[in-house]
């Protein structure tokens, strides 16, 4: 019986059902209001309460607009999330490393949280890199730091994978220079010594000697890499005292090919295949005892679902909030509406009807959950910009969260169920003995 | 004109079947102008919500005319009041915030649309005969007492109803807005030919109805 209607609901185009729904949401009170106030003006009145005790109507609409926005703010920073981290491991299709943690890798490779891991030899790297169907095969050689910037070697090819044309001078093509991301507050033409190791942890002079320049610099990515300085993995290598990754009549030699023998090794390696079902292909094939591979997106896919239930939790919590929201709504209109009992009392004394009253409070309370709702939404695009301020400036993944429809589905359930819930405060006033509020 | 008003046997009951209100027969005849007085406490205000309607009757009748209002329910009196009823109060009751022509044409928020514009036009009228057409879009809160209780006279008979019940009208007021305002409306219910029923301690206003009854311990205790 319902088919017809499931079949044409799904054939509209997702922002029709959206704005279908939004608007289904807001239909009840919309359709109590004409009943309501149906034949009567109640508007004038209205006002006139709303100016009466303006300054308690307005602290009434700010607390209703506080908890509708950090309502809204917190399930669309929680969306905002998802994509941002999403974003930036979307230029990671496929990451080859030794055996061990996935997530662990992910967080390293992906995100610039360093571990400890087992390095991938020559040969295995070289079977990766001379394999058919990759088209790019990067190792990502993380350990030293510079400031706050994890200093990464790897190769040109990489960086512009990552990051396309630099926006500033050019890429490393010697040990002693670096291209530097959009974040890193470093110049071109700057120079740095990099720390062994990372963060609290880090040896400082321990590269003494081993002078970088800055000699280019990435466009901004929306990733951790904004933060990281890139230098060429022989430079890595080399301050480390290992092999340069080319035989001794190649060196000097930046990037690809390298040389199995002289290969020291790399904790990670970037794969990226020419066609888009071969990085299943090769997932399987380095899938073995000596070398783990993942794809970082199904990982984090993985992990979201994995949050998915503590997503629930945010939401019921915000459904909650609301819910606890509107019961403090009420109780405060039941304490408003006796502010303008004797009001009311006169204008029941003078005859005016039942239902003229009725819709004097219904409305006096549909307009402060209506303002207080509007003013939410507004509060909640500006506690989404500065939520994701911080997360941007603690994370470096780049959060642009903004209010989505699943916010204004929320705001509209909101304010149905609090309007349809005004009904009992008016109720209420209609409830009053009139002489008795007319003598108060 | 206005309506005739007839009690007989009226009892009206406080909590606890403590009793308010009791009156034998009396019989106020249309166009007829009455002051109520009697000591405070004495159920002067309460006779009046009763005969408006306003109070639930223990027993008795209230009629105007050939409309028994102890026999109707809530909102069969309330619309009897809407259409037959003027109020005016000690302490005004004005919506601050609204203009002297807002309060005064209240009415015309409830009223049907026909009687929309002749509620606005006769609040309007009644306005300017009381002298405050030139303010009628001021709000009431930058009024005077006196100015406030005439838009309550305004509010009162804009829709031009037969009868008119004021509860300490000048009480609120000072001698000379207290002597205005008496005169305003006396001269208004004899002219029209409303009934004027109005509880006061005044005895200027006094001087201007027909009659005077007293009312002590919620009882009727004659003529004054």
């Amino acid at each position: 019986m319902f088919a017809p209607v499931t079949d044409a609901w799904n054939s509209l185009p997702a922002t029709a059902q959206d704005v279908l729904w939004f608007v289904i949401l807001l239909l009840p009170p919309l359709i109590i209001g004409l009943i309501v106030t149906r034949g009567y003006r109640p508007f004038g009145l209205v006002r006139a309460m709303m100016w009466r005790y303006h300054w308690t109507n307005a602290l009434f609409v700010t607390l209703i607009a506080i908890s509708v926005g950090i309502g809204v703010g917190l399930i669309a920073q929680e969306r905002g999330l998802r994509k941002g981290t999403a974003r930036a491991a979307e230029k990671f299709d496929l990451i080859v490393a030794a055996p061990g943690s996935e997530v662990q890798m992910l967080m390293a490779a992906v995100y610039l949280q360093p571990v400890d891991v087992p390095l991938i030899d020559g040969q295995t790297y070289d079977r990766i890199a001379t394999h058919e169907n990759v088209s790019l095969a990067a190792p990502i050689a993380y350990g030293d730091s510079y400031l706050a910037s994890p200093v990464i070697g790897t190769t040109p090819q990489f960086v512009t994978h990552l990051a396309g044309d630099l926006v500033e001078g050019r890429m490393f093509a010697s040990m002693g220079e670096a291209v530097a991301g959009a974040r890193v507050p470093l110049k071109v033409g700057d120079r740095f010594v990099p720390a062994h190791g990372v963060g609290d942890a880090a040896e400082h002079d321990a590269h003494e000697g081993h002078d970088i320049v800055v000699v280019g610099k990435m466009r901004l990515t929306g990733s951790p890499w904004d933060k990281a300085i890139l230098v060429p993995v022989e430079g890595v290598w080399a301050v480390h005292g290992l092999a340069s990754g080319h035989a001794p009549d190649d060196a000097g030699r930046i990037g690809p090919p390298f040389d199995p023998e002289y290969f020291p090794g790399t904790p990670a390696v970037l794969v990226r295949a020419d066609q888009l079902w071969a990085n299943y292909a090769l997932r399987s094939e380095f899938t073995t005892d000596k070398t783990m591979a993942f794809f970082p997106g199904a990982v984090l896919a993985g992990l979201h679902s994995m949050l998915g239930d503590v997503r629930q939790v945010m939401s019921v919590m915000a459904v909650l909030t609301q819910v606890l929201v509107t019961a403090g709504v009420l109780a405060g209109l039941v304490v408003l509406t006796r502010l303008y009992a004797r009001r009311l009392a006169l204008l029941r004394a003078l005859g005016a009807p039942d239902r003229f009253v009725f819709s004097v409070v219904w409305s006096y309370a549909a307009v402060l959950i209506g303002a207080g709702a509007i003013l939410g939404v507004a509060v909640g695009f500006a506690a989404v910009g500065a939520i994701s301020r911080v997360v941007t400036a603690r994370t470096d993944i780049l959060v642009t969260a903004t209010l989505g429809w699943p916010e204004f589905h929320l705001v509209a359930g909101f304010v149905s169920l609090t309007v349809i819930l005004a009904l009992t405060p008016a109720f209420m006033a209609l409830s009053r003995n009139i002489v008795t509020d007319l003598r108060a | 004109m206005g309506l005739a008003l007839s009690v007989r046997e009226l009892v009206v009951e406080g909590d606890r079947g403590r009793r308010l209100l009791r009156i034998g027969a009396l019989d106020i005849p249309a166009g007829g102008r009455v002051g109520v007085r009697g000591p405070s406490g004495a159920g002067k205000s309460t006779f009046l919500y009763a005969i408006a309607g306003l109070v639930a009757m223990k027993a008795g009748t209230v009629t105007w005319d050939d409309e028994t209002i102890s026999a109707m329910n809530a909102s069969q009196r309330a619309r009897f009041r809407r259409e037959r009823v003027g109020m005016i109060f000690q302490d005004f009751l004005l919506f601050e915030e609204l203009p002297a022509l807002g309060n005064a044409a209240l009415a015309a928020g409830y009223a049907g649309r026909a009687e929309r514009g002749r509620i606005a036009d006769g609040a309007a009228a009644m306005l300017a005969h009381l002298g405050l057409g030139d303010h009628a879009d001021r709000a009431v809160d930058t009024f005077s007492g006196g100015e406030r209780q005439r838009v309550a006279v305004a509010r009162a008979l804009a829709a031009d109803p037969p009868i008119i019940l004021a509860d300490e009208p000048t009480a609120s007021l000072d001698r000379a807005a207290a002597d205005r305002l008496i005169g305003d409306l006396a001269d208004l219910a004899e002219t029209r030919g409303k009934t004027l029923i109005a509880v006061s301690h005044d005895a200027t206003l006094h001087e201007r109805m027909d009659r005077v009854i007293d009312i002590v311990d919620g009882c009727w205790t004659g003529e004054g």
